[in-house]
């Protein structure tokens, strides 16, 4: 039995329904340690790769990359590695990442106790230092925003620094050129080894759409966030309609709007 | 055959504004004088009568569907374009925001948007309305702001173009690969 897409779908296990950013059990969708992490070869059998990129752990360089590199990195961000930073541990919450408690005192500029859509820009930026577009500060404000008030508090704020940390580190590693983006061959080729079945036309097509504006084609840390975050989550809004795995779905009108505006973040 | 789609703006009943009237609004939006209104200039100059910022996202869609050349902005003859398709929206919402009060709830969205001449098999149950309000409405008000109101619309807008292309038979249902459904749904990303 052969699939359009990939060689079958994962045991199961890893991928609960309804959780379209999420791993299971764990709050703000913490990754499933996934088989793609690993850069040996592509992770066999995954259509949707699902996600969120396997390592947890590592802050700041990518596995098997020099640290440092021509990354930006974040605007604003406390330097100094693991172990670096002195701040009174009785300040910082349990559960919450000390280097993303350091870094939300300084993005949180007015001191509200939360970071909104203006903050969180101005704190994120792209390897050739332009600010994180709208969309992508918005997708990842609603992924950890848990009340929806278009705010992140301390707690939402620190699964966030995991999320860009391990998404930093994957960009790191897909970019093979060291260039600062991603280019057309090297997102088919990160997406395959995501466990992504689809053609190089599908990323030539991402890419072209996502390049900067007035750059050479290839595209930032930014898009390469939303556009891997959408398409996990509008992957498994296909997986649920093609219960019988055969690569095509028939959809309704309304069915078709409804998925994507809902899972769309 | 040409389709006449339910979401977009239709074509005015207002005479089109001089070109002199534009021009001043044109110079007091762009502050910098670049000759370019870019996306926060536009921001700045647009209310959507409730006191708080102008949805960002909205002002992105409607500048890059008149920006010709990408180059993050819109000039003077695109601002044209602009002004005429939000002062076109405008006329909608107000028709539908009975009350005045900015917002418009889920029965006055469905009304609006059932308004413009839906073929049946394109028609949506009242709970999708509900989705819409619950996925638009960034002020958590259970109602929907202008400019919410115009992003709901164009994202209608874009699903329901690239759904026909499709849709060949236009009876209300498609057939297609993971990969042609992705490209469909990024078409709104």
């Amino acid at each position: 039995m052969s699939f359009h897409y990939g060689q079958g779908y994962p045991g199961g296990g890893n991928v609960p329904r309804g959780a379209p950013y999420g791993g299971a059990g764990a709050p703000y969708g913490a990754p499933p340690s996934a088989p793609y992490g690993a850069p040996a070869g592509p992770a066999g059998g995954h259509y949707g790769g699902y996600g969120a990129p396997g390592q947890g752990g590592h802050y700041g360089h990518g596995p098997g990359g020099a640290p440092g590199g021509p990354y930006g990195g974040y605007g604003g961000q406390p330097h100094g590695g693991p172990g670096g930073y002195h701040a009174p541990a009785a300040s910082i919450p349990p559960g919450v990442n000390p280097e993303a408690y350091q870094w939300f005192q300084s993005v949180d500029t007015d001191h509200s106790g939360f970071i909104n859509l203006k903050e969180l820009k101005q704190a994120l930026v792209n390897s050739n230092w332009s600010a994180f577009n709208d969309e992508t500060c918005l997708m990842m404000i609603n992924m950890f925003d848990k009340t929806r008030s278009g705010r992140i508090d301390l707690f939402g704020f620190s699964a966030l620094w995991d999320f860009m940390q391990r998404w930093r580190a994957l960009f790191q590693q897909y970019d093979r050129d060291r260039s600062g983006t991603i280019s057309g061959a090297e997102l088919h080729q990160a997406l395959a080894q995501m466990g992504y079945n689809l053609s190089p036309q599908f990323s030539e097509t991402l890419v072209q759409r996502f390049s900067f504006r007035g750059g050479r084609p290839g595209i930032q840390l930014d898009r390469f966030i939303q556009v891997c975050t959408q398409l996990q989550s509008m992957t498994q809004v296909f997986r649920e309609r093609d219960t019988n795995m055969s690569g095509n779905v028939r959809l309704s009108y309304e069915d078709f709007l409804a998925g994507a505006i809902t899972r769309l973040m | 055959m040409a389709y006449h789609s339910p979401y977009r703006a239709p074509p005015h009943i207002n005479a089109p504004p001089d070109q002199g009237f534009l021009w001043n609004i044109f110079q007091r939006v762009d502050k910098d004088r670049s000759g370019v209104i870019s996306d926060s200039e536009l921001q700045q100059a647009l209310s959507n009568g409730t006191w708080t910022p102008f949805n960002p996202v909205t002002v992105r869609s409607i500048i890059s569907m008149f920006d010709r050349e990408n180059k993050g902005g819109v000039n003077f003859n695109e601002f044209a374009g602009v002004w005429k398709y939000i002062t076109d929206w405008q006329n909608i919402f107000r028709t539908y925001d009975r009350d005045n009060s900015g917002f418009i709830d889920k029965n006055e969205l469905k009304q609006a948007l059932t308004g413009f001449g839906e073929q049946q098999s394109y028609r949506l149950s009242d709970q999708f309305y509900g989705t819409l309000i619950d996925k638009f409405d960034r002020q958590r008000k259970g109602q929907v702001a202008f400019d919410d109101f115009i992003q709901c619309c164009i994202v209608l807008q874009r699903l329901t173009d690239v759904f026909r292309r499709y849709d060949t038979d236009q009876d209300g249902w498609i057939q297609v690969s993971y990969e042609q459904y992705l490209s469909m749904v990024f078409n709104i990303v």
